[in-house]
């Protein structure tokens, strides 16, 4: 059976050389896009591993950095909040603009569609350098406004850094969401907000979390407008969005490796290395709640 | 419900009557139980209905009649507006940009389209079910009760009570008793058309359209379907569009033919299939024309 199969395909397509080349030109090709991927972030792991490991003290967890020594406390402490800081604002204003465009932007009632404002906004928004981003932020909120070097001045051009991926994120994912579903949730006569809860948003979530991820990966290692905005902090977090600076985990990696001591460079792979682990548990646990909330997937289906 | 009774018996097994109403003998005692004796007759009245997407038109000037508790097919080529005529019913058109409509449908004598009509209560009482299922993405009982909860008809313990009656109702409750949290794609094409149609039932319609429901099924379930929906009569009315003529003959009283947005004839099922008046209906349900 297979046999006359294999024949009957073979005459249809011949064998020929230039075709077994161009199968594998495809492999070849194929293999060496997936090492251009896989190799930086190898290569990056490898390394910061390697230079950060053999001088590693768990010290650096608990201790605050003194000069250009002691520990990172400070920095982590700082970058956790800037991280929860960035989910709660940029992620309530990212999530309900890819909503608005997703859902009520559609067509307006000539016709034309709505919230192409708000789209090429983002769009441009996005296309923004984040050093600009904290140029403006340093020129508008810490000086403009008074504010100093403050935690609300990081927070907000973070958040206006990553509003456009979490924006764009959602409304994709929105889009990707069967017809089928909003035309059941609207024959059953649900009312529109609360089919987009229960049965939009629902389906949606995987993709929303996805672009938050990226998101907070982006703002956890994010340098330039931090050293505009929040300024540098050798002391724990304290409770004050205003004329208070914050310690953040790449300001250690950017400014310490410039200094002559053995010490700081340490402490800048360090800095790297807990970086690099806070971004690895923020992506296995998106994992987790995706996995935990997509159970009724219909992609799930075995 | 007693006059519907009456109605079949009468009206379709006797080849050669022409107007089934007049031969009704109505028993005045189930009369009188009748729940729907004070209601009018017809559910839902299309008045002249033409609709258009932009410039083209799609419905032509459509009169027709739905009588309570009763099937009627909607057969027609594709493209001749059928499932546009099912879903103005319960207005999943009107967001569609360039719709526009004149003339009038009416629920229970009431414009849909009325300013004291709630639209949401109407899709309640108007229900649908859609070619290919469309279970929800949430377990097999959080889907029949969905629409329950949107409505708050009922809540806790009583939702349970609910689902059970209602997958019992469409004969899934044994296939699905032990499985109640379970994903509802694990079910059969059938099961999940199923599922919908006990989601669509539990928020209490009184009318429901069905656009084409068993065209994506396998034969086996296709027939438990056309028996169930059967069944649901003369509770509710139903509203069914479909490709299969078969199918149309077996489970409608009426039935209406609409060809290129003009509703060319309807009337007694049989009527239409073995004696049309209208050559193109003839063309068509000899399979002539598809």
């Amino acid at each position: 059976m297979i046999r006359r199969t294999r024949y009957v395909a073979s005459e249809a397509f011949p064998r020929s050389r230039r075709r077994r080349a161009a199968d594998v030109a495809f492999r070849v090709g194929a293999l060496a896009a997936l090492a251009i991927v896989v190799a930086p972030v190898v290569w990056v792991m490898a390394d910061v591993v390697a230079r950060a490991i053999p001088h590693w003290r768990w010290s650096v967890l608990v201790t605050s950095t003194v000069g250009t020594g002691g520990g990172l406390e400070n920095a982590i402490l700082g970058t956790l909040v800037l991280l929860l800081g960035v989910l709660v604002l940029a992620g309530t204003v990212g999530i309900l603009a890819g909503v608005y465009l997703a859902e009520f932007a559609g067509l307006g009632r000539s016709g034309k569609p709505r919230g192409r404002l708000l789209r090429a906004a983002t769009e441009i928004l996005s296309g923004v350098p984040s050093i600009a981003l904290g140029l403006v932020g340093y020129l508008a909120l810490v000086t403009g406004f008074h504010w100093g070097y403050s935690l609300l001045a990081a927070l907000i051009v973070l958040s206006v850094m990553v509003i456009p991926y979490i924006a764009r994120g959602t409304e994709t994912a929105l889009r990707q969401v069967p017809t089928s579903y909003r035309e059941g949730a609207q024959a059953l006569g649900m009312p529109a907000g609360y089919a987009l809860r229960k049965v939009i948003l629902r389906t949606a979530f995987p993709g929303i979390v996805t672009s938050l991820l990226i998101a907070l990966a982006i703002s956890g290692g994010e340098t330039a407008p931090l050293l505009y905005t929040a300024g540098w902090f050798t002391g724990t977090p304290r409770a004050s969005l205003l004329h208070q600076p914050i310690g953040y985990l790449t300001y250690p990696v950017w400014t310490f490796w410039d200094y002559p001591s053995n010490e700081a460079h340490y402490l800048a792979f360090d800095a790297a290395l807990i970086l690099l682990v806070i971004v690895l548990v923020l992506l296995v646990t998106a994992r987790v709640i995706v996995n935990r909330t997509q159970r009724f997937a219909e992609s799930r289906r075995p | 419900m007693a006059n519907d009774g009456e109605h079949q018996a009468t009206s379709r097994p006797i080849i050669g009557t022409t107007d089934s109403r007049s031969e009704e003998r109505i028993d005045p005692i189930l009369a009188a139980l009748d729940p729907d004796r004070e209601r009018p007759e017809h559910v839902i009245c299309s008045q002249s209905l033409t609709l258009s997407f932009g410039q083209k038109r799609i419905l032509d000037s459509i009169t027709i009649e739905f009588r309570r508790g009763s099937i009627t097919a909607l057969i027609g080529p594709t493209g001749c507006g059928k499932t546009t005529f099912l879903r103005t019913l319960n207005r999943m058109n009107d967001k569609i940009p360039g719709f526009r409509y004149s003339g009038d449908v009416t629920l229970e004598g009431e414009s849909i389209w009325g300013p004291s009509q709630d639209l949401l209560d109407l899709r309640r009482r108007v229900g649908m079910l859609f070619q290919r299922p469309n279970p929800f993405p949430m377990s097999i009982r959080d889907n029949v009760v969905a629409g329950v909860k949107a409505h708050r008809i009922a809540k806790g313990k009583q939702l349970d009570v609910l689902a059970e009656e209602r997958l019992r109702q469409v004969g899934l409750w044994e296939a699905v008793k032990d499985r109640l949290n379970d994903s509802p794609f694990r079910l059969s094409g059938g099961q999940q058309q199923l599922l919908c149609l006990a989601r669509a039932l539990a928020v209490g319609p009184e009318v429901l359209l069905l656009d084409e429901p068993t065209s994506a099924l396998d034969p086996i379930s296709t027939e438990y379907i056309e028996q169930l929906l059967r069944q649901l009569t003369p509770a509710l009315t139903l509203i069914i569009v479909t490709h299969n003529l078969g199918q149309a003959r077996r489970i409608s009283h009426n039935t209406m033919f609409l060809y290129e947005g003009e509703l060319v004839e309807h009337g007694p099922t049989e009527d239409v299939f073995e004696r049309s008046r209208e050559e193109r209906t003839q063309v068509y349900v000899t399979g002539r024309m598809g």
